[in-house]
């Protein structure tokens, strides 16, 4: 079979995938880069052209400005506490230890449930009449009296934040321990004679290999804390105060609680950019770990 | 006082057990191979010595110290691993340099110390290259290097030329040689390639099922060689090992019937009618020019092969295989009858049952 007729029977093949995609994806992001340009409502007329005006109110309004900080908050200090805590547990996991394996299955658990499980367990963990967070606090006398961790826009964000890291730590633990069995005897043993301790070792043996895959973990993790609605969505909407609003929560109110579908499309595309940003640092990466593995 | 002792070391895995009471005693500037094909025990005799391992009974002593529940680190060795098990994110120099920065040595003194294992091993233009910029003989000289650099009592080596191409093996271990005569060094080395125990040991332990089956030189190994096992796995071909029962009139060969005179060194030492193996090297044998006093051999050639330096002539006596190394410029083909002879010495009888060599 030639080239070309080769070529046209591939394009024919994945002509179905294609148009679907066109579908459900190009389409409506046309549309959406239409309806930004607008001041359309939910509702009603399809609304007019308005320039960039909606991009200029949004990114100088300050609700952008303070919700793009809550989200950053959130990004780096979930991440990062995720980060610590999934490769503290693979190391842990990588040991020789009566019981590892199930307890290497068990961990997979708090990932595996769907997040609105999750959240809903948080909010009875954190609930502040019979929480067992607060439960727990008063009675070994850390705490006088209940709190409303989900109710106070001090403790709100961090509280979101601790559900959020048992939710997803497992995620980095299975990368990193997987990144840790790729870690070969040899070396381990020739660092053991060498006289490294254990932090030469974690160091100069096994951060080599692991900082490859914790990289693509990173990136991809950003990439979802940066998007995160469903786990706020069910624990606080955004509340107290806004105190938890973030992006995504952002565009949803925008467009479908105040209906204001124009400016709502602008900001969803400005934090599609701000997440492709991201994503073109995750693809760069993959490309630059593919290319020393050569 | 030996450098290395090992003293009835066992080690046991639940009910197995892989090693049954090893005694080893070394001494300063010794070259021990231990040898012995895959599961004998060898690499977990030298993991013991290493500290990676610990002993189930028995006693390690280094320079007359017991090291047993002594940290790797403590134990005044060095290890060559297979796979050269380089840092791979550190150059080469700080590659070389790394045990002497983790016990603190200070820097001008390692630096030195780096300069003059690079020369050694002439790898002083690679000092600045990263482990993966490296090829596999360059590598090995690192990890050579990083032992070289730490001048400790015993350097073990576990199987450290397995993982090159079969000239680059060859160079090495001429190096390695080198090395060992120029640095009177104590070396414990782990391997399964014969040539390279007999090129390079001063003493072989031939090591099976967690038992040492011989322990001497090589010359005494390949001459003399303690077991049946030690026979047939020292040596390429291996020895030619044919059954056979003591008769009256000498050795009746099983199969055949072919009557091979018992030797003098060995009158005495079998009775008539005990099951023996007879084992002859192949390259003791050659072509009978005329019947004469020596014992001989009547084998049906079955297959030729010119190897260059010379020709593999495998035939049957009976029903038993017998090969042969003779000169290149023999001419031989298939399927010819021919007398093969040897002289009486390059005979080695071994006890049927047990193995063991009748002397």
């Amino acid at each position: 079979m030639s080239g070309t007729s080769m070529t046209t029977r591939a394009w024919l093949l994945m002509l179905p995938l294609l148009a679907v995609m066109i579908a459900v994806i190009g389409w409506p992001l046309i549309d959406t880069i239409h309806l930004s340009f607008t001041d359309a409502k939910l509702v009603g007329t399809a609304g007019n052209f308005v320039g960039i005006d909606n991009y200029v109110k949004t990114i100088t309004g300050s609700n952008f400005q303070r919700t793009l900080v809550t989200t950053a908050k959130f990004a780096i200090i979930s991440v990062f506490a995720e980060m610590v805590l999934g490769v503290l547990a693979a190391l842990l996991l990588n040991q020789e230890f009566r019981g590892r394996t199930m307890l290497r299955g068990l961990m997979i658990l708090p990932w595996a449930l769907p997040t609105v499980v999750n959240a809903t367990l948080w909010r009875l963990i954190y609930n502040p009449e019979y929480g067992a967070l607060n439960a727990a606090l008063t009675q070994i006398g850390l705490l006088d009296a209940y709190r409303s961790w989900l109710g106070e826009p001090g403790t709100a964000l961090a509280s979101l934040i601790i559900a959020d890291c048992w939710k997803n730590f497992p995620l980095v633990a299975l990368i990193a321990l997987a990144a840790l069995q790729a870690v070969p005897r040899d070396i381990q043993a020739a660092s053991l004679v060498d006289g490294a301790g254990p932090f030469a070792r974690f160091r100069f043996v096994t951060l080599p290999y692991l900082a490859g895959p914790l990289m693509v973990a990173l990136v991809l993790r950003t990439i979802e804390a940066f998007k995160v609605f469903d786990i706020i969505w069910v624990m606080t909407r955004g509340g107290p105060a806004n105190s938890t609003r973030t992006l995504s929560i952002l565009v949803y109110q925008e467009a479908f609680s105040f209906q204001r579908a124009g400016s709502g499309a602008s900001l969803a595309l400005i934090v599609t950019l701000l997440v492709a940003v991201l994503a073109a640092a995750y693809a760069a990466l993959v490309r630059k770990t593919a290319g020393s593995n050569t | 006082m030996s450098a290395l002792e090992i003293q009835n070391v066992r080690k046991t895995y639940g009910a197995v057990e892989t090693l049954k009471g090893i005694d080893i005693s070394l001494e300063s500037g010794e070259f021990l191979v231990l040898l012995g094909s895959s599961g004998c025990g060898k690499s977990t005799l030298l993991n013991i010595i290493a500290g990676l391992a610990e002993a189930s009974g028995g006693d390690v002593r280094i320079g007359g110290r017991s090291v047993l529940g002594v940290h790797p680190k403590d134990r005044d060795i060095a290890m060559v691993f297979q796979s050269y098990a380089l840092y791979p994110n550190l150059s080469v120099h700080r590659n070389i340099g790394f045990g002497l920065e983790m016990r603190k040595v200070p820097t001008a003194e390692r630096e030195k110390a780096v300069q003059e294992t690079a020369k050694l091993l002439q790898i002083e233009a690679l000092l600045d290259r990263k482990p993966s910029q490296l090829s596999g003989g360059q590598r090995q000289r690192v990890a050579i290097g990083r032992a070289l650099v730490r001048k400790p009592q015993v350097f073990l080596f576990d199987e450290p030329l397995s993982n090159l191409d079969a000239k680059l093996r060859m160079e090495t271990r001429t190096e390695l040689k080198r090395l060992h005569q120029m640095l009177g060094t104590t070396i414990v080395y782990v391997t399964h390639d014969q040539i390279e125990a007999m090129t390079l040991a001063t003493r072989i332990a031939v090591m099976r099922n967690g038992r040492i089956e011989q322990l001497g030189t090589p010359e005494e190994v390949y001459n003399r060689p303690a077991t049946l096992y030690v026979a047939g796995f020292v040596g390429s071909p291996p020895m030619n090992v044919l059954s056979a029962v003591v008769g009256d009139d000498g050795l009746r060969l099983d199969g055949s019937g072919q009557v091979i005179a018992l030797p003098g060194h060995l009158k005495g030492v079998v009775a008539a009618g005990r099951c023996v193996k007879i084992g002859v090297r192949p390259e003791a044998l050659r072509l009978a020019a005329e019947p004469g006093g020596q014992p001989a051999l009547q084998v049906e050639v079955e297959v030729v092969e010119l190897t260059g330096p010379e020709l593999v002539v495998t035939g049957r006596v009976g029903g038993q295989r017998v090969t042969a190394c003779l000169p290149p410029r023999t001419w031989l083909e298939a399927g010819v009858a021919l007398s093969f002879t040897f002289d009486e010495d390059a005979m080695h009888l071994f006890d049927a049952e047990t193995e063991q060599a009748l002397r």
